[in-house]
C-alpha cells in the first residue's frame, strides 16, 4: 500500500506537484493522467525517492519512505520507464538480473528468476538471453524493461508511460498482457501515461492531475459519468466520453434474456465484448438487433440498439 | 560480399593509374658516390633498362584489367598481384643497388627516389580498397603485409647495404635504439601522467560545474601556445627550480632535457584528454542513469557498472588522439634537448642529410600509424553491445 499525504514538491520556485493526497490501496492498478508537465513523473518519483519531496509524506505500508535506506527502498520497488534505460552493454538476461544480483541472490536463483520472467512476458530463453538491447525491437525492449522491473518479484510497480514510444498494435498488445499479469500477480501499481484510452483500459483508480494538483480521482466509470470540471471532461474526451464508456461496459450488462419469438437477428456478439464493440457492429452490420452468446457460442441473450443506447428505461 | 559489383572499380583503376605514372615518370633511386655530394636520379628504365621496366607494368596493367569488371575471384587475383608487387618493391632496389652501386667504392650510397614511396602509398591504399570490397577482417590485412615486410627484411641483409637510408641507421644503431627508447619513454609517461591528471580534473569538473570553465579556459590557453614557444617558457623556471631545489638537479631536471620536454607534453596532452573524459563521462544517456538508480543501484555501483563501461569507448579515443599526437611532439621536444627521434629529424635537417631526416621521421610515422591502428580496434571492440 502506497499512501501520499498532502505531498509537496518544489524546484527552486516553481511547484511542480502541489499538496496532494492519494492512496494505493494494496494490489491495486492507479494511473496518473494529465497534460505535460502537470508533475505524474514528480509523483511517481517522489515515491521511490528519485526526487525528494519538499512537504508531506510518503508511506509504503505505514513507513515513511525516508526511513528506508534509498538503494533499500528501490530495490524493493520495480521501475520501468518509457526509454526502458536498458544498459546497452548488458545482455538481455544480464539486464533482467540486475535487481536480483544487487540483493546478492545466488546465482542459480538468479537464473531461474530470469528465465521464469522472460517466459512470463514471451521472451524464449534461446532466442533473446544472449542479446544486447540494441538489436531487440521497441517492443521487444520494453519487455525486457518490464520483466526487469519484476526481477526482484517487488510488491510496488512505478511505470513511467512505459509504453508511450510503441505503435498503436504493439501499445495494445502490452496493454493486455500487463492487464493479464495483473491479474496473476497483484502488485501495487502506479502508472503515469498521457494517452486516455490506456488509461482507461488499464486503471482500477484513475487520478487526474492539472498542474501540481489532483483535480479528481476515483474509478474510470465514475469520473466518466461525472466530470468534476470543464479539464477533466475535456481530458475525458469530450464528445467522445460516450465511446469511451461504452469500451468500459461488457454487452452482458445491457442484454436481455433471449426471447424465442425473435430469432430474426443473424449478427453476433460475444457477451464479454464491450458495448463500443457492440455499437461498432450494428453501424458495420446495418443491424439493430444483436444476439449475444457465450464462450461456447451459445446465445445467452440479445441487443437491442434501443437498449444499448438508452440503459435504463427500455421497457 | 554483395559490395563486390559487375562496375569497373573506379578507386582500384585510378590508383593503378597513378602506380604506371610514377613508375614511369618519377626516379627510382638516387646515386651518391658519398654522403656529401647530392646524387643523380634514375628513372626506372635507367636503371634496369626499357625490358624489364615494362615487364614491372604488367601486373599494374593486369590489376586494371581485373578492376574493369570485377568479380570476388577476379578481386582476389588482384589482392594478389598488389601483395607481389609489393615484395617485389625492396627487390626492385636491390636490383638497382646491384647495377648502380659500384662495389669498390664504399661511400657509394643509393637513396630511394620519389617514385617507390608513391608507389608503396599506392599499393597499400589498393591493399585496403581490396580488403575492404572482399570483406576481410583487419587483421588479415595486416597479415598479408607480413611477405611485403619478409621481402625487405631479406634484401636489408643481402643486397640492400648501400641504401642511405640503411647506412645511416648502421652508422647509428646504439643511437638509434636509445633515440627510440627515449621517444617512447616520454609519450608513454606523457600519456600515463596526463592520464591520471585528466581522469581527476573530468572527475572534479563534473562534482563542481564551476571548475569546469576555469578547467576548459585553462586547458584551451595552454593548448594555443605553439610547442617551441612553451618549451621556451618552461626553461627559466626549471632552471630557476633546478638551482634552488637540490634533489630535483640530482634527478636530472633543468632547463632542457627531458624534464621541460615531459611538462609540455603532458600540458598538451591535458586537454584532449580531460575533454574526452569528460565528455565521454557527461554523453551517457541520463535515462539509463535513471534506471540504474532507480533499479536500487548506489552512487559507486552506477559509476563503476554503467557510467565508466558507456564511458570508456569514448575516453579510449582521446587515449589514442593524445597517443598520436604527443609522439609528433615529443619529435619537436629533440630541440630542446629531451633526445628521442627528433634528434635525427633536426641533424638531418642541419645536415641537409634527407636519409638522416627519414631515419627519424619515418620511426615516428609508423609508430603514430600504429597506435592510430591498435587503439582504434580496441575502441571499436569496446563499444556497447559487442560487435554489432
Ligand atoms: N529536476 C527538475 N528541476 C526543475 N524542474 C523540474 C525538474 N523535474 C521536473 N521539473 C518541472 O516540474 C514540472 C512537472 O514535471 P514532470 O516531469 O513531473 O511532468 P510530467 O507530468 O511527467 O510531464 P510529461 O507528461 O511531459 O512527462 C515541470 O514543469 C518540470 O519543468
Ligand atoms: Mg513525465
Amino acid at each position: 500500500m502506497i499512501e501520499l499525504i498532502r505531498v509537496s514538491k518544489r524546484f527552486g520556485a516553481e511547484t511542480a506537484v502541489d499538496d496532494i493526497s492519494l492512496r494505493v490501496e494494496k494490489g491495486e492498478l492507479c494511473v496518473l493522467v494529465g497534460t505535460s508537465g502537470c508533475g505524474k513523473s514528480t509523483t511517481l518519483r517522489m515515491i521511490n525517492r528519485l526526487i525528494e519531496h519538499s512537504d508531506g509524506e510518503i508511506h509504503l505500508d505505514g513507513q515513511p519512505v525516508r526511513t528506508f535506506r534509498e538503494e533499500t527502498l528501490r530495490r524493493r520497488i520495480g521501475y520501468a520507464i518509457q526509454s526502458t534505460g536498458l544498459f546497452p552493454h548488458w545482455t538481455v538476461a544480464r539486464n533482467i538480473g540486475l535487481v536480483p544480483r544487487l540483493l546478492e541472490w545466488p546465482v542459480t536463483r538468479i537464473q531461474a528468476r530470469v528465465e521464469e520472467l522472460m517466459n512470463l512476458l514471451g521472451l524464449p530463453q534461446e532466442e533473446f538471453a544472449d542479446k544486447y538491447p540494441s538489436q531487440l525491437s521497441g517492443g521487444q525492449a520494453q519487455r525486457v524493461g518490464v520483466a526487469r522491473a519484476l526481477a526482484a518479484d517487488p510488491e510496488i510497480l512505478l511505470m513511467d508511460e512505459p509504453f508511450g514510444a510503441l505503435d498503436p498494435i504493439t501499445r495494445e498488445t502490452l496493454q493486455e498482457e500487463l492487464r493479464a499479469l495483473q491479474a496473476r500477480l497483484h502488485k501495487t501499481i502506479v502508472f503515469v501515461t498521457h494517452d486516455m484510452d490506456e488509461a482507461l483500459r488499464l486503471a482500477d483508480r484513475l487520478v487526474v492531475m492539472h498542474q501540481g494538483r489532483i483535480v479528481q480521482q476515483g474509478r474510470p466509470i465514475d469520473l466518466l459519468r461525472a466530470p468534476a470540471d470543464a479539464f477533466v471532461e475535456s481530458l475525458l474526451g469530450g464528445e467522445d466520453r460516450g465511446l469511451k464508456e461504452a469500451a468500459l461496459l461488457p454487452v452482458s450488462e445491457r442484454m436481455r434474456p433471449l426471447r424465442a419469438s425473435q430469432g430474426h437477428a443473424q449478427e453476433r456478439i460475444a457477451q464479454h465484448a464491450s458495448l463500443r464493440e457492440a455499437l461498432s457492429v450494428m453501424l458495420w452490420r446495418h443491424a439493430e438487433r444483436l444476439i449475444v452468446i457465450d464462450e461456447d457460442d451459445r446465445p445467452v441473450g440479445e441487443l437491442s440498439l434501443r437498449r444499448l443506447v438508452r440503459a435504463r428505461d427500455d421497457e | 560480399m554483395a559490395r563486390v559489383t559487375g562496375r569497373p572499380n573506379i578507386v582500384l583503376l585510378s590508383l593503378m593509374l597513378a602506380a604506371l605514372l610514377a613508375w614511369w615518370g618519377l626516379p627510382s633511386v638516387s646515386v651518391a658516390p658519398n654522403r656529401i655530394v647530392s646524387g643523380s636520379a634514375y628513372l626506372a628504365p635507367e636503371v634496369a633498362g626499357v625490358g624489364l621496366a615494362a615487364l614491372a607494368c604488367l601486373p599494374m596493367v593486369a590489376v586494371m584489367g581485373l578492376a574493369w569488371r570485377p568479380s570476388r575471384t577476379r578481386l582476389a587475383m588482384a589482392l594478389a598481384l598488389v601483395v607481389l608487387m609489393l615484395t617485389a618493391l625492396p627487390l626492385w632496389l636491390s636490383l638497382a643497388a646491384l647495377r648502380l652501386i659500384d662495389p669498390t667504392s664504399p661511400g657509394a650510397r643509393m637513396g630511394i627516389g620519389p617514385g617507390p614511396w608513391v608507389l608503396l602509398f599506392v599499393l597499400l591504399l589498393a591493399l585496403i580498397e581490396l580488403r575492404t570490397r572482399l570483406g576481410l577482417s583487419r587483421r588479415l590485412g595486416w597479415g598479408l603485409l607480413a611477405v611485403p615486410l619478409g621481402s625487405l627484411g631479406v634484401c636489408l641483409m643481402r643486397w640492400l647495404s648501400p641504401l642511405a637510408l640503411w647506412q645511416e641507421y648502421q652508422g647509428r644503431r646504439e643511437a638509434f635504439e636509445s633515440a627510440l627508447g627515449e621517444h617512447l619513454l616520454l609519450v608513454g609517461v606523457a600519456v600515463g601522467v596526463s592520464l591520471v591528471i585528466g581522469v581527476l580534473v573530468a572527475l572534479a569538473m563534473r562534482r563542481w560545474p564551476a571548475a569546469q570553465r576555469a578547467g576548459f579556459g585553462v586547458l584551451n590557453f595552454l593548448q594555443t601556445i605553439p610547442s617551441i614557444a612553451l618549451f621556451g617558457l618552461l626553461l627559466a623556471p626549471l632552471a630557476w627550480l633546478s638551482s634552488e631545489v637540490a634533489w630535483l638537479a640530482a634527478l636530472g631536471v633543468s632547463g632542457i632535457g627531458w624534464a621541460p620536454a615531459l611538462l609540455a607534453l603532458v600540458g598538451y596532452s591535458l586537454l584532449p584528454m580531460v575533454r574526452n573524459t569528460y565528455v565521454a563521462l557527461e554523453g551517457v544517456d541520463p535515462t539509463v542513469i535513471d534506471a540504474a538508480r532507480g533499479m536500487g543501484m548506489s552512487h559507486g555501483q552506477v559509476f563503476r557498472q554503467v557510467r565508466l563501461p558507456l564511458a570508456l569507448p569514448v575516453i579510449l579515443e582521446g587515449i589514442r588522439i593524445t597517443t598520436v599526437q604527443a609522439i609528433g611532439l615529443t619529435a619537436v621536444a629533440a630541440l630542446i634537448g629531451a633526445g628521442g627521434l627528433g634528434t635525427f629529424i633536426f641533424q638531418g635537417l642541419g645536415q641537409a642529410a634527407m636519409d638522416l631526416v627519414l631515419l627519424g621521421a619515418l620511426p615516428i610515422l609508423f609508430m603514430a600509424l600504429g597506435v592510430d591502428a591498435v587503439l582504434g580496434a580496441l575502441g571499436e571492440r569496446l563499444r556497447p553491445g559487442g560487435t554489432p
